[in-house]
């Protein structure tokens, strides 16, 4: 943020594949990275990253293992910034039938179920951003890596980015201070690291939020 | 809609990157990260890693090197290939750096644990590492330690046809580092239909990778020495095979940018 105070963010390190990609990806954008698992750490970051690689089932087992899945719901909800990447994205949904059904963070409505018109979804495709979405709008038709075979299903009031294979899937999803990221911004070059500044600023900034956005706690009490 | 690849591959042996030919002569080129760093800045696609002492020397696999490369900071996605023994060395090379992991050996001397690795890292991570030739009309896999090649047994191709893995990285091992080309019988022939195929092994030139790419199950295309010979070498491909469905060409910005 020029002028302002330098970011810190906390990066979730619950064993779940590659996060060393990541902290190079936010400090290589000037940020501070915190890489842990404690709480206090955590929760003093301007924002959380959760990164994720690898099955469901398994990462949702290491964040109980180390006891974070209640802490994320919690500073979600009050408020924190929230980046889910990649299967970090999936667990912010209810659930997901991936390997077997299991319960997710349930921080954004919807399920996380398999591709429909291909067993994977690996490699360099473009998103289509939806409704003016501020923080990714810049990042309209730019090429992304993904590496997935399971996608997020979020109602429309939720979804925020589409890639296609024939027909459009959700890629991108945000709630007020959560966003997710089905592809890896932190291996999409230029591009991703672009598309990486632009949300975490956003949702760092005030001017990011878009009208009537709040934080989740709010949300739901106002619903 | 997904793009086809470009995959720079780097071999590395007795941790050094080197240029190979036929996997039987090998010339040092230097540090594999600095190689690989160049890839990045070039725009490659993917960049393969394949080390491929690390079987035969019963080393497991490099983490070593894939951290050192993680701390390069790379934004290119890594695909590591060699040594891997078992689930837990696999998910250790992705924790050390490696977004998706290739198996060979393991495929060929225990298919179940090869597919037991999509549990705890998603077929989407798994590629078959397949060195295939056809000899005498007939298609084999080729197992580096004995030099011995065999057809592709009931029990993989049970596993591959289930999606446990999610591409087949099809080595012609006969023409790598080679000017002859890649033979495309072994896309053509490969006997699992409808699983898609990273072409590597001879491809040094446009018209060459314009062949396997147009093919319907190639995915992407590997080149490896051919990439090293000149600055800027992802993207001069990338120009000439232009009306493919691949990713533009990138450029790193510049430092003062």
């Amino acid at each position: 943020m020029s002028g302002g105070k330098r970011i810190t963010a906390g990066l979730v390190d619950y064993g779940a594949g590659n996060i060393a990609s990541v902290a190079r990806a936010l400090t290589g954008l000037g940020y501070r990275c915190r890489i842990s698992r404690d709480m206090e750490t955590l929760g003093a970051a301007d924002v959380m990253v959760l990164p994720g690689v690898g099955a469901f089932p398994a990462a949702m087992e290491a964040l109980h293992k180390h006891r974070l899945v209640d802490f994320i719901q919690n500073q979600a909800r009050r408020g924190q910034p929230l980046v889910g990447i990649c299967l970090g994205m999936q667990l912010l949904a209810e659930t997901s039938s991936e390997h077997r059904l299991t319960a997710g963070l349930g921080l954004i409505p919807g399920a996380v179920v398999p591709l429909r018109e291909a067993k994977w979804h690996i490699g360099w495709n473009s998103i289509e951003v939806l409704g003016n979405e501020p923080l990714l709008k810049p990042s309209d038709a730019k090429s992304l890596y993904f590496n997935h075979s399971y996608v997020f299903e979020a109602p429309a009031e939720y979804r925020v980015g589409v890639s296609r294979l024939d027909t459009p899937f959700t890629v991108a999803v945000r709630r007020g201070n959560i966003v997710g990221l089905q592809f890896h911004p932190e291996k999409s070059q230029l591009a991703g690291r672009e598309l990486l500044k632009n949300v975490i600023e956003g949702l760092v900034s005030p001017y990011g939020r878009r009208k009537g956005d709040m934080p989740l706690a709010k949300a739901a009490f106002a619903a | 809609m997904i793009k086809k690849r470009l995959v720079g591959v780097v071999t590395v042996k007795d941790g050094w990157a080197v240029q190979s030919m036929g996997y039987q002569r090998h010339l040092p080129m230097g540090k594999p990260e600095v190689v690989i760093e160049n890839l990045d800045r070039w725009g490659a696609d993917e960049i393969l890693v394949q080390c491929i002492d690390r079987t035969r020397q019963d080393l497991g696999p490099d983490l070593k090197l894939l951290e050192r490369i993680s701390r390069k900071g790379l934004s290119t996605p890594l695909i590591y290939v060699g040594g891997i023994r078992s689930v837990a060395e696999g998910v250790a090379a992705v924790q050390a750096g490696a977004e998706r992991i290739g198996v060979d050996t393991l495929l060929r001397d225990h298919p179940r644990t090869a597919a037991a690795l999509a549990e705890p890292l998603g077929a989407q991570a798994l590629i078959a590492v397949l060195p295939l030739a056809i000899t005498e009309g007939t298609l084999g896999w080729l197992d580096h330690r004995n030099g011995q090649s065999t057809p592709i047994g009931a029990e993989v191709a049970a596993v591959l046809k289930a999606g446990a893995l999610s591409e087949a990285l099809v080595v012609d091992w006969r023409h790598e580092g080679k000017l002859e080309g890649f033979d495309t019988r072994l896309l053509d022939r490969f006997p699992i239909a409808g699983m898609p195929l990273i072409a590597f092994g001879g491809l040094c030139d446009a018209d060459q990778l314009r062949a396997v790419l147009e093919r319907p199950n190639v995915v992407a295309a590997g080149v490896g020495n051919f990439l090293s010979y000149r600055e800027h070498a992802v993207q001069h491909f990338k120009q000439q095979l232009l009306g493919l469905p691949l990713r533009p060409a990138t450029y790193a910005a510049p430092s003062w940018a």
